[in-house]
């Protein structure tokens, strides 16, 4: 479309206005984070990094952080392989009901993080009185809860890689005498992995930003970095939290950045 | 191939599944100061939910931030899914990146970021100090305000990826012809873009509206503790409350609220759509 000047303008500032308030919260948090008096006031008084130390001599946002490594890495160990099977068979194979099964892998997506939450909460404070052991603020406990997040994510990015697979390939090698696990193994796999990928990416960073499941599955030994920098939050804004907050800006960065090296992202997504 | 499907459905059953089936029955139980919940089959919990004044109007402040963000999110959203889909430099990559990774980056990250930017000592306040134009702060935080510009912000990439998606598959030629024709670029928006991106319209207001009826962070953060929304509402229940059914029965109304609007939303845009 060939707008006049004033629409034109007009379109741009919308789209500029668009992007600042996705992009502002999270740059202002990294220019805090060096700012050197401990109450933030502009323009500050000088910068230094040694809130970056402080952070992490605060046993809370480091042990959130390494809680919530070990949270978003299992839980992905487990969600992307079974994920990626599920989509697999849905894809290609001949399942009864796959259409209720793919409703019931993608559930988790809808089902807000609240109710979830409360939802887990009751069940395992219930699973807790019939076995008998800790599954509150366990890592347990908590790495089953984010296994919702990985499942849904997986199917629908592999989902969506199989779709776009072109199936001849795959024909072209069976009638060319390789074996089903071979043609899997060789030509539809290889072709899977752009999607595999990016699930990964999805998967560890929803379980490692996630606050809305985690709530009232944490407990006082046994805390996530989201729920860590909330609690922190309620009573103010300091360069210490912004330090931690950027360190989780910096690693989603590096891992997008990482990823994008391997799939294009903006042709995942 | 079954088993393929085994493990991955077996975790959605045990995890989701069944909590959610235990919660129904227990917003169906009876609370008791002393013993916690006593087991029951009564509509009470939900009855004085929809009754009590506090979280009608609990209830009245969710919907109406999540329709206002959801037409806000919308209205800033086009424009930009626009200029992105119809972007052909090698800049959109980058483009799409920047729209994907505050999306990535968290809410409780962006919330705080929102506090600097807002707050009486906070950036904007000083800037308008430093200009002279205003002397003492001006209350930016803890109101409705802030909340939904901390919503819109969060929910923001995740229309402008859907929108953007439909637009891409909109055939240029379209409206080239149309503007050919003598149509003005608003009417081709109007006549054109918009009835052919009226699917990603509707995916993408459904799937805000749904983030936005179920804010926790932005809510709790950027509302201070007079602002309240629903899923807060719902976590008091449980960690300072206690009453468990009565906590499962607010759970119930949200999700089944959000629900029922949202089909209600689907269907009339999608009648919508095929008249045009």
């Amino acid at each position: 479309m060939s707008m006049p000047a004033p629409s034109r303008l007009l379109f741009h500032a919308v789209v500029a206005a668009a992007f600042a308030l996705m992009l502002a919260p999270v740059v202002m948090v990294m220019v805090i984070s060096v700012f050197r008096q401990e109450i933030v006031s502009f323009p500050p008084p000088g910068l230094t990094l040694d809130w970056y130390v402080n952070a992490w001599d605060r046993q809370e946002f480091a042990r959130g952080f390494v809680s919530s490594l070990q949270v978003a890495l299992m839980a992905t160990l487990i969600g992307v392989p079974t994920g990626t099977a599920a989509a697999y068979a849905i894809a290609r194979g001949w399942l009864p009901g796959k259409g209720a099964v793919n409703t019931l892998l993608l559930s988790p997506l809808a089902v807000p993080g609240v109710v979830a939450g409360t939802a887990l909460y009751m069940f395992y404070l219930r699973a807790e009185f019939w076995i008998d052991a800790d599954i509150t603020a366990t890592l347990h406990g908590l790495v089953a809860a984010h296994v919702l997040l990985t499942i849904p994510w997986t199917v629908r990015l592999v989902s969506a890689s199989l779709a776009q697979l072109d199936r001849s390939a795959e024909e072209a090698a069976a009638n060319l005498g390789a074996r089903p696990f071979t043609v899997f193994r060789r030509v539809t796999l290889p072709m899977m992995r752009p999607g595999i990928v990016a699930a990964c990416l999805f998967s560890f960073i929803q379980s490692f930003e996630n606050l809305e499941l985690s709530l009232l599955l944490v407990g006082p030994g046994r805390t996530t970095l989201p729920v860590a920098m909330l609690s922190y939050l309620e009573f103010r804004i300091d360069p210490t939290l912004a330090a931690v907050a950027t360190v989780q800006i910096l690693l989603v960065g590096g891992l997008m950045l990482l990823t994008d090296r391997f799939v294009k992202l903006s042709r995942v997504v | 191939m079954a088993a393929l499907v085994l493990p991955a459905g077996l975790l959605v059953l045990l995890l989701l599944v069944a909590p959610m089936l235990l919660l129904a029955r227990i917003s169906l139980n009876q609370f008791s100061p002393t013993e916690m919940m006593v087991e029951a089959t009564t509509a009470a919990n939900y009855l004085r939910a929809i009754q009590d004044p506090y979280y009608q109007q609990v209830m009245a402040t969710t919907l109406g931030v999540a329709l206002g963000c959801t037409l806000l999110t919308l209205a800033l959203g086009f424009p930009a899914a626009y200029w992105l889909a119809r972007m052909q430099s090698r800049w959109k990559s980058l483009a799409t990146i920047l729209v994907l990774f505050p999306l990535l980056v968290g809410n409780v990250v962006r919330a705080a970021g929102w506090m600097a930017l807002l707050g009486n000592e906070g950036a904007i306040n000083a800037a308008l100090k430093g200009l002279g134009l205003i002397t003492t702060s001006l209350p930016l935080l803890y109101n409705t305000g802030s909340v939904v510009t901390g919503i819109v912000a969060v929910v923001l990439p995740y229309m402008i990826l859907t929108l953007a998606s439909v637009i891409e598959s909109i055939p240029r030629q379209a409206e080239e012809a149309a503007s050919n024709l003598g149509a003005k670029p608003f009417t081709v928006f109007r006549r054109v873009v918009l009835p052919l991106a009226l699917p990603g319209v509707a995916a993408g207001s459904v799937l805000v509206f749904i983030l936005c009826m179920n804010t926790y962070a932005s809510a709790v953060l950027l509302g201070g503790p007079q602002f309240k929304m629903m899923a807060p509402a719902v976590y008091d229940q449980f960690v300072r409350g206690n009453n468990w059914p009565f906590g499962a029965a607010l759970a119930f109304i949200l999700l089944g609220v959000t629900l029922l609007l949202t089909v209600v939303g689907s269907t009339l845009l999608g009648r919508k759509y095929k008249t045009a």
